[in-house]
Parts: structure tokens; C-alpha cells; sequence
């Protein structure tokens, strides 16, 4: 382990696997058919089923939010509860707060365009318009605990999460805060998940009766994870795994960059999938088109290698499982070492993070 | 002032600009220095508007033009704007940081939230595909052939501000050798709208920091800054228009839409600029406010600026360029940014436009009428959104 590295001490959730404080158990979920709207065709996706938050986290008031804000400060409050963190005894302002998503607060969008449907543009509602906001969700974070460090909302093609945590440890790295709360996801829309129906990425099995001739193999799905990640921790308090820094492109020589991040063949890879809502390559497949070409598969599985695949419920949150996907693969306890987290997307896009994961 | 290590000094060394003055910062500092206010009146935004909006007058042509936003394309007419004479190798390794607030809502209708189904039959998916806040920064790198990584910001009215300053950790961090970094947002429905219905809008031309202030304009445009280390740029031979000496960003934690009363948060982040860019009160020549408009934004200014310059020699300068293009959303920190810059090179002061009687303070001096000659070794350009984001920026002549 490296002392000067930012570590992930803390994880949240909340998904299809319900909301939860630190690591999942029990990875069996299916997706659902859709009951929430009344007016659509019914289809299934992996969903995040209705939970009191005032329940998880006190005093919480998510009367006035959409699902992704409320997520967010559920996710992220999870996340501090699982490091130990008490808010009252660190600097607040040395806090920072970023969120990424693929389509930001969409379902009150939906609300604001539906209001101007119904009522014209001059009849919309001020209340719903700031929470159309992408950085609504880590606004109400940074409120609901008073965190005045840097908040950011940041988006990508493919890997907003892998962005954000990377954003933050570059934030740590230079002084400009303590800890970060990095959270990531998405909440489905009635618009959202008709695009994939209408662009022909669903799956046969998210047709509850006549699945179309074309399809594809895409479930959606939505939820929000979040981490905390701190710098300088002493050695007896090291979290889930040491962030040791990472590559994004939109196109290039992911090999390279891989090498770039391990001077040596890594212990785990973990597959953060496309990224997308496309075919979702087997890991193994993953493994050679990049990882394989940075070390060769043979001196991959002299080192037994532990490929860990990506799961359909964490594929279904295009542009922003990332960080979902770290959860799951930690949650399957992979083993300890030098991981790398690889998603590849169409056109040659890359995220390639390395983690130091510590033996359990 | 002595700058640091050229590897950790962070120069401006292009900067591409769509205004409402149009293409290239050029059109943008002529009408800054004419004194010439781009707002006019927009009924036809919607249906019931009677606000004032800085529009961009045309953009160029691009090829498969439905696949792009009007915020897309005013980015990617800055960044082409930017990126003249880079060389193509340099520029296809480089990284993109754009903020957007707007990206393709321009595109959608309201019809997509009764029958989305219906919607995409007549108008097809790629107008949606639009949407999400990283189609911006794609479309740039689509456009110009950039490989790099590609980052979306989008932290409201901070978010152009806030993009240098990732962009600048991402070049001390030696992710990207050059990043192209700014924001872009278009006038769209949607967002006037939502103004309209929080009842922030002026509905005649603003003036912000006047005591009769009513509300904002809105407008749009885009700005594209080139940055790379100093040392980067003068291996190539570039010239450095600025100098980006300190960034910082803060969170009042708050209130979700109003700023805090005292400008507590965005005092913090012009602290934590100044710290980090080394210079003290008496340096700074020139702020360029966030200066919406609104009553609640700019009392709040006006407080800050007092916890941040109190026990200057002089007053502090400050002027809002917004009363020129209106308030471009998720592109006015970067845009206010290019500002900043020109300001400094032309050792010009400007004013806030039909500013009459100024918001009293003995710490601050509202710069009005005729812009006046001054050199500014440094200057701030200062953001805030709602959400209680903040972002400051601390620019430096080269010479300096």
C-alpha cells in the first residue's frame, strides 16, 4: 500500500439491490416490469424499488426532490456513514461533491416540458425549474451536510463516473480539498428508455409479452453509487482499495495506456463494460482486445489473473455505471492487488483506472 | 510578481469566441471597447416573451448539421476558432473540458414528455440524442478530430469558469499536453422560460448593479480557451496571452437557488485564487463579476467584494460584461474569462453598461460610462450558480 495515495473508504448505494451502506450481498437481481408509468406500454428494466430515506439517513427531507437528487444524498450520506466519518469534527469547506451522469435530473426535465405542454411556456413551474438542473443532486448534498468544498457535476460519451473519480483524486492531489464524495448514476424516464426502444437496443427480455424483431441485448437500468474518497489516511485505516490514478480517451491506444498505469502485469481486471448502451463484450473478450495486448495473455495468466465480469444491472446504467461497477466487482471479493478497472466503448474509448486492492 | 515553474505555470494561448458581437474575440473586443449592447427584444423565443436576449446573428455551416445542438455548434465554431494554426498532431492528443447548462434542450419540444414515442417518429432520435451535457465537449472532438480525454461540466452559471479550472488541474496532473477548455449554451425555450417563471428576468435591457436592477437578459455564445503549461508553450513557440495564476471553487451550502446574503462562499473561492496565484488585494486591477442582474445576486457581490478588498489603497474596479451579451448560462465564466483577458491586454477598464446609481460601497468602485485606459497586471473573473457554486480566477499578464 502507498500512504501518498487517495483511498475509497466508504461506499453507498442505491440500486435494484436496494439502498445500502458499504459493499452488496446476494447479486441476484432481474429486471421488473415498469408499474410507474401508467401511460407506457409495459416494459422491464432493472429498477430501484420506492424506500423511505428518512429511514437511512435523519432528518432527510426528499419530499420536494426527483428519484436522482434524493438518490444522490441517500447514496452519499450512506457513503459517509460507511467510513466512520463524522462531519462534525473535519472542515466542511475541504469536502468536495462531484456527481456525474449520463442525463442529469431527466424525470423533472420531463415534468418541465410536460408543464409547457399542458400550460404553454409562460405556464411552467418555478419550482421545478432549478431542480431541472444537472447539478441539482449535488447541490442537495453539499446543503443537506453543509459541505462548501468544490462541487462539480460532470458528464461523458461513456465513463462519467470514471471522470468524476478521477476529477476528484486530481482535486485531493492538489490541495484543493481533504475528501470527496463521488457519486454516480441515473434514474430512468419514460423519454430515456423509449429512445432505446425506438433506437432498437432492448433486449428480448425486456419485453413482457411480443418482443420486436430487432433487438439487441440491452437491459436498462438506474440507481446511484457513491464513494468517499480521502487522502492521508494512516496505515490502520485504509478503506476498500487505494486509488492509484487512471486514463479516458475518446479514441486512441488504451494498451499503451494501460502499460502507462502498470509497470507490472495487474493481479485483477476488473470489466467496466461499454459504457453504452450497445453488446456488452465478455470480459474475457475485454481482457485480450486491450489488457491482453498491453501484457499478452500469456504473462496474464502465468500471474492467474481474476478477470471479473461486468453485470447486466451495472451494463444498464449507460454513461455512468462506472462507479457501480467497482462496487460489484469489491462486493464479489476478487482478492487483493493491483487491479485495473477497464471499460472500452465504440470508436476506440477507453476509462483504464488502477486500484490497490488490500488483502481481506 | 515572480512566476513559479514554467511546468506549473498554466498560459492562455488562444482564445476562440462566438458572441453575439460574432465569430472571434476580435468582433468581441471591438464591441466591448464601442460600448455596444447586443440586447434586444425577443418575442419570438416564445410565445408571451417579453424579455431582452444577445443572440449569435449566424454560425457557420457544418457538415451532417442534425446531429448537432445549437449550443454543439456555437462550441464547435469556438473551438475551430481556438484551434487555428495548432498543429493537427498536438490537437488530435489534446483534452476537451466543456461546460453547458442548455446542450440539446434547444432541440427537444415539449411534445416528447406527452407521447415520446410519437415524438421521435416525427422528429427522429438524433435531435434527442442531443440531450446529454457530454454531447458538447464529443461534438467538439468529433469536429476537430481530438482523441483526448473529453469531460462535460455542468455546475449552472458557474460552469464555464469551473471548466478552466479542471482543465488547468488536468495539465499540472500531465494528463493532456494542451486542454481546450470554455462553455456554450443557446438561447433556448426552455430555460427562458424557466427564468420567466422565477420572474429573474428584466424585461428591459439589465443593469446590473444599478439599485433599480430588476432581473437578467439571457443570451448565448461560446468561448474555447487554449491552455498548456508555460514550458509546453514555449517548446512550441507560442505566444501567452495570459497567464492563469489561480483557480479555486467553493459551495456556499446554502440554499439551493439563492446565494448566500453575505457572499460568504464565492469570498472564499477569490481568497483561495488569490493564495494560490500569489497576489495580494492591492494587485488585483480588475474584477469581472458574475453581475447577473437579479437583486439577490447582486447585493450578495457587493458584500463579498467588501470581505474580500476591504483595506485596499483604492477601490476595487469592477464592471459586469453581462449588460453587452446578457447572461450566456453555462458559457459566461469562460466567455467573462476571454473578457478578462482582453481587458488586461488592452489595459482597459470597462464599464457596466447603463449603470446610473450604483449600489453604494466605499470598497468597490462600479466602473460606468466610457471604458478607461489603466494597466491591469492582474484580474479576477468570478462565477456563481445556482446550487451555491462558485468559481474564481485569477489571470496575470505575461510580463508581470
Amino acid at each position: 500500500m502507498n500512504a501518498n495515495l487517495p483511498s475509497i473508504t466508504g461506499f453507498g448505494s442505491v440500486s435494484p439491490f436496494g439502498a445500502t451502506a458499504g459493499l452488496l450481498s446476494g447479486l441476484e437481481v432481474e429486471p421488473e416490469p415498469i408499474a410507474a408509468w401508467p401511460n407506457a406500454t409495459l416494459r422491464r428494466a432493472y429498477q430501484v424499488q420506492p424506500f423511505n430515506p428518512a429511514k437511512l439517513v435523519p432528518g432527510v427531507k426528499t419530499r420536494r426532490l426527483d428519484r436522482l437528487s434524493c438518490w444522490a444524498l441517500v447514496a452519499a450520506s450512506l457513503a459517509l456513514q460507511d467510513a466512520g466519518v463524522n462531519l462534525d469534527t473535519i472542515d466542511r469547506s475541504r469536502v468536495a461533491v462531484l456527481f456525474a451522469s449520463g442525463f442529469g435530473c431527466v424525470e423533472l426535465t420531463e415534468s418541465f416540458y410536460r408543464s409547457a405542454a399542458l400550460n404553454g411556456w409562460t405556464g411552467t413551474d418555478p419550482i421545478t425549474f432549478p431542480e431541472t438542473l444537472a447539478n441539482a443532486p449535488a447541490c442537495h448534498v453539499a446543503l443537506f451536510h453543509g459541505l462548501r468544498g468544490p462541487n462539480l457535476t460532470l458528464g461523458g460519451e461513456n465513463f462519467a463516473a470514471e471522470i468524476a473519480l478521477l476529477r476528484a483524486a486530481s482535486l485531493l492531489r492538489h490541495g484543493q480539498a481533504d475528501r470527496a464524495i463521488v457519486i454516480a448514476g441515473d434514474a430512468l424516464s419514460p423519454a430515456v428508455y423509449q429512445w432505446y426502444e425506438t433506437a432498437g437496443l432492448l433486449s428480448p427480455a425486456c419485453f413482457v409479452s411480443d418482443p420486436p424483431a430487432r433487438s439487441a441485448d440491452f437491459v436498462p437500468s438506474e440507481g446511484v453509487a457513491a464513494l468517499l474518497l480521502e487522502s492521508g489516511l494512516s496505515t490502520e485505516r485504509r478503506g476498500y482499495a487505494q486509488f492509484a490514478g487512471g486514463r479516458y480517451a475518446r479514441s486512441g491506444d488504451s494498451a499503451q495506456a494501460i502499460r502507462h498505469l502498470f509497470p507490472s502485469v495487474p493481479s485483477l481486471v476488473f470489466s467496466a463494460g461499454n459504457g453504452g448502451p450497445c453488446s456488452c463484450d465478455p470480459p474475457a473478450g475485454v481482457f485480450r482486445s486491450c489488457a491482453g495486448q498491453a501484457f499478452s495473455s500469456q504473462s496474464f495468466s502465468r500471474n492467474d489473473a481474476r478477470i471479473v465480469a461486468s453485470l447486466p444491472v451495472a451494463d444498464g446504467l449507460a454513461r455512468s455505471g462506472g462507479l457501480f461497477h467497482l462496487l460489484l466487482a469489491l462486493s464479489r471479493r476478487p482478492g487483493s492487488g493491483s487491479a485495473l478497472m477497464l471499460g472500452t466503448a465504440a470508436g476506440g474509448a477507453f476509462a483504464a483506472l488502477r486500484l490497490e486492492v488490500p488483502s481481506s | 510578481m515572480i512566476l513559479p515553474d514554467p511546468e506549473k505555470t498554466i498560459a492562455v494561448t488562444a482564445i476562440g469566441v462566438v458572441s453575439p458581437y460574432g465569430l472571434g474575440s476580435a468582433a468581441l473586443e471591438a464591441g466591448l471597447l464601442a460600448g455596444k449592447s447586443c440586447l434586444a427584444p425577443a418575442a419570438d423565443l416564445f410565445p408571451g416573451f417579453s424579455g431582452h436576449v444577445a443572440r449569435v446573428a449566424s454560425l457557420p455551416d457544418v457538415e451532417n448539421p442534425h446531429r448537432y445542438s445549437r449550443s454543439d455548434r456555437l462550441a464547435m465554431a469556438a473551438a475551430e476558432d481556438a484551434c487555428a494554426g495548432l498543429p493537427r498532431e498536438l490537437l488530435r492528443q489534446s483534452g476537451i473540458v466543456m461546460a453547458t447548462t442548455v446542450a440539446g434542450l434547444t432541440e427537444i419540444e415539449p411534445a416528447i414528455a406527452v407521447d415520446p414515442a410519437a415524438w421521435y417518429r416525427e422528429a427522429g432520435l438524433a435531435r434527442a440524442a442531443t440531450y446529454p451535457i457530454s454531447r458538447v465537449a464529443a461534438s467538439v472532438g468529433e469536429h476537430l478530430g481530438i482523441e483526448g480525454p473529453a469531460c462535460a461540466v455542468s455546475v449552472a452559471c458557474a460552469s464555464g469558469a469551473i471548466a478552466l479550472a479542471l482543465a488547468a488541474n488536468m495539465l499540472l496532473d500531465g494528463e493532456v499536453p494542451l486542454a481546450l477548455a470554455g462553455g456554450s449554451d443557446a438561447l433556448s425555450a426552455f430555460t427562458a422560460s424557466g427564468f420567466h417563471s422565477l420572474q429573474a428576468l428584466d424585461p428591459s435591457p439589465c443593469r446590473p448593479f444599478d439599485k433599480s436592477r430588476q432581473g437578467l437578459n439571457l443570451g448565448e455564445g461560446a468561448a474555447v480557451l487554449v491552455l498548456e503549461t508555460l514550458a509546453h508553450a514555449r517548446s512550441r513557440g507560442a505566444e501567452a496571452l495570459a497567464i492563469l495564476r489561480g483557480w479555486a471553487m467553493t459551495n456556499d451550502a446554502y440554499h439551493s437557488t439563492a446565494p448566500d446574503t453575505e457572499g460568504k462562499g464565492l469570498a472564499s473561492a477569490m481568497r483561495l485564487a488569490m493564495e494560490m496565484a500569489g497576489t495580494g488585494i492591492d494587485e488585483i486591477g480588475y474584477v469581472n463579476a458574475h453581475g447577473t442582474g437579479t437583486p439577490l445576486n447582486d447585493i450578495a457581490e457587493t458584500r463579498c467584494y467588501e470581505l474580500v478588498f476591504r483595506g485596499r489603497s483604492t477601490p476595487i474596479p469592477v464592471s459586469s460584461t453581462k449588460s453587452y451579451i446578457g447572461h450566456c448560462l453555462g458559457a459566461a465564466g469562460a466567455l467573462e474569462a476571454a473578457i478578462t483577458i482582453l481587458a488586461m491586454r488592452r489595459s482597459a477598464l470597462l464599464p457596466t453598461l447603463r449603470l446610473a446609481d450604483p449600489i453604494e460601497s466605499q470598497d468597490i468602485e462600479y466602473l460606468r460610462g466610457a471604458w478607461r485606459s489603466q494597466d491591469i497586471p492582474a484580474a479576477m473573473s468570478v462565477s456563481a450558480g445556482f446550487g451555491g457554486s462558485n468559481a474564481a480566477l485569477v489571470f496575470g499578464s505575461v510580463d508581470a
